[in-house]
């Protein structure tokens, strides 16, 4: 529709006029985006920084500025050496979880010629329920008198190893983990899959035509050509797991006592329950370190790699 | 293991049927929650895993009267709809300027929305509550859609410029030499091409805040949000004596929305899902 028009040359109305119109519709295209952004979440975020300087409890009094007495007081608070140390235990089961067993497991779903579809469908099925309908469902199976997995374990005669899955400190570690496992191995699995699809057939062939058996050709063609995906999931799951927090809310809220605790929890517990919004902001600002230094990480990764390529 | 290296040329479905079985018995606690569904209490405790003597259809009927989740229901949805249609226009608008136009701001506005990526919920948690308190719209639904939105951004301008880099460019030039403003440009011309990438984003969304708890409960306050999944936990935690019967009636009538549009077009749901593997 255009081809005639351009062939004459565009009118030049002034340039004053021109970049006037140009800056209206930055305003007018970014301004939106800007302003929610900048309003709610940066601003915020600022803000938190500021707080994590002051001993601000909350709704009523008016914060002090107390310089880093909240980062000293973190370096003793055992609590947090707690959450620390249980968020690290979770995002490691869900590192090498997410990055090893769902890669198993793209790998077999890719080989199936049949019900392709049904199969992928099932594993990818509870990544699209609510964490509060896992939890729920979880806490079902989980539960000491009702619960399905004790029923199963008494009715087949194990009933010695019924436990108490979620108050048990001994297991409550396992309960949560199992419950992220269930819910997001579909999730991560899906980009294993999509990766897989990338390797051209021609490598397959040449394999046949050498004949190499299902792990050569796993450990030769499949797993140098998905090492892009296996570093993604595995920054994915990191970030996922030190973010770890909805899933302890509506399972065991910290408990029992405060072993279950992680960071993310920590905040919430005490910004929103105890009012310590000064101390809280601190321990935030503590674990957006941490997701920065993931960030850097996996910046220079992808760097590193396009030059490689 | 080996079995399978016998059987490679000539596909058998061994593989197929374990793959099958055990991703029955991965959902199977979804279908425990429908089967128990339509159980009495003393059934479910009973037997689990016995079929319903008679359908107990009156466990659906409590969720309505007695967990009240009708409203709630439509609250979620009109959510759903507000934030959507706030995310798709104000999103793509943003990322086109972004992407396309030499501004010199260009750069650092990409850096800009980028750092929201990587934002916890908890930074930004108890500033923003204090900061609705102070516009004086603290515990409303305006102050979640406002949430929501703005939350959402960094993610769907990032999405959006994904998808704008592989469109060509000379349409619009072609548009911007017949004298079509920029914001026309790019309503007329551009947002039509980037269906696919809206269909992503509205599937994203949509199953993002029916499903979310968490944020709706923390920004809504202890008593006036109602949306779906705000009000089953409420109920949940006022009753005494739980009964698993109504749990899994609230969770099954919950979910159905959310599996049936799984079950209709699961390509385009995997697809909108794995896009956010960026957050």
């Amino acid at each position: 529709m255009a081809i005639a028009a351009a062939k004459t040359p565009t009118p030049h109305p002034g340039r004053l006029r021109n970049s006037l119109r140009d800056a209206l519709a930055s305003v007018v295209l970014c301004g939106p985006a800007v302003a929610l952004y900048a309003g709610f979440v940066v601003l915020p975020a600022a803000l938190g920084f500021v707080y994590s300087l002051t001993d601000w409890t909350g709704w009523t009094t008016r914060p002090h500025f107390v310089g880093l007495a909240n980062f000293r007081e973190l370096l003793a608070d055992e609590r947090f050496a707690a959450a620390v140390r249980f968020t690290l235990f979770q995002t490691t089961m869900i590192v090498v979880f997410f990055t090893f067993g769902s890669l198993v497991l793209a790998v077999l779903l890719d080989r199936t010629r049949r019900m392709k579809g049904l199969i992928r469908g099932l594993f990818f099925y509870p990544y699209v329920l609510s964490i509060l309908v896992s939890a729920l469902l979880f806490k079902y199976l989980a539960n000491y008198n009702d619960g399905a997995v004790n029923l199963l374990l008494r009715r087949i005669g194990l009933g010695a190893w019924a436990q108490d899955w979620m108050m048990d400190p001994a297991w409550v570690g396992y309960f949560i983990f199992a419950m992220i496992a269930w819910n997001a191995l579909g999730f991560f699995t899906t980009l294993y899959l999509a990766n897989l699809q990338t390797i051209p057939v021609e490598l397959y062939e040449a394999a046949g035509i050498d004949g190499a058996g299902p792990f050569s050709v796993f450990a030769r063609i499949q797993l140098p050509m998905l090492m892009p995906t296996v570093m993604v999931n595995s920054v994915l799951a990191l970030i996922f797991g030190i973010n770890l927090f909805g899933q302890i809310v509506v399972t065991t809220e910290g408990g029992p006592g405060y072993r279950t605790m992680t960071v993310a929890y920590y905040i919430y517990w005490l910004g929103v329950k105890n009012n310590r919004q000064g101390y809280a902001s601190a321990v935030s600002f503590v674990m957006f370190v941490a997701l920065m230094l993931v960030a850097a990480a996996q910046v220079a990764m992808m760097r590193r790699r396009q030059v490689t390529l | 293991m080996s079995g399978r290296g016998r059987t490679r040329r000539q596909p058998w479905p061994v593989l197929e049927i374990a793959l099958l079985l055990a991703g029955l018995i991965f959902v199977a606690p979804c279908v425990l929650a429908l089967l128990n569904a339509f159980k009495t209490n003393t059934e479910i405790i009973m037997d689990p895993l016995a079929m319903p003597r008679s359908p107990r259809w009156d466990n659906f009927a409590f969720i309505f009267q007695g967990m009240k989740l009708a409203r709630p229901m439509v609250n979620s949805l009109l959510m759903c709809a507000a934030v959507i249609g706030s995310l798709v226009t104000i999103g793509p608008m943003a990322a086109w300027s972004i992407v396309r136009r030499r501004m010199a701001t260009g750069r650092l506005l990409r850096m800009f929305f980028l750092a929201g990526l990587i934002v916890p919920f908890q930074i930004v948690m108890v500033p923003l509550l204090k900061e609705f308190r102070l516009i004086g719209i603290e515990f409303t639904y305006l102050a979640l859609l406002l949430h929501y939105v703005s939350w959402g951004l960094p993610m769907c301008i990032f999405i959006y410029s994904a998808f704008l880099t592989a469109i060509p460019r000379e349409l619009e030039e072609a548009a911007a030499i017949d004298g079509c403003g920029q914001v026309m440009t790019f309503w007329r011309i551009v947002f039509p091409l980037l269906t696919p990438c809206t269909a992503t984003i509205v599937i994203f969304w949509g199953l993002w805040i029916w499903n979310d708890f968490m944020q709706a409960f923390i920004i809504m306050g202890p008593s006036k949000g109602q949306l779906v999944f705000v009000q089953l936990w409420r109920f949940l935690n006022d009753q005494y004596v739980r009964n698993w019967n109504h749990i899994f009636a609230g969770v099954v009538v919950l979910s159905a929305p959310v599996t049936a549009l799984y079950v209709l077009m699961q390509r385009r749901f995997v697809a909108g899902l794995a896009a956010g593997a960026v957050k």
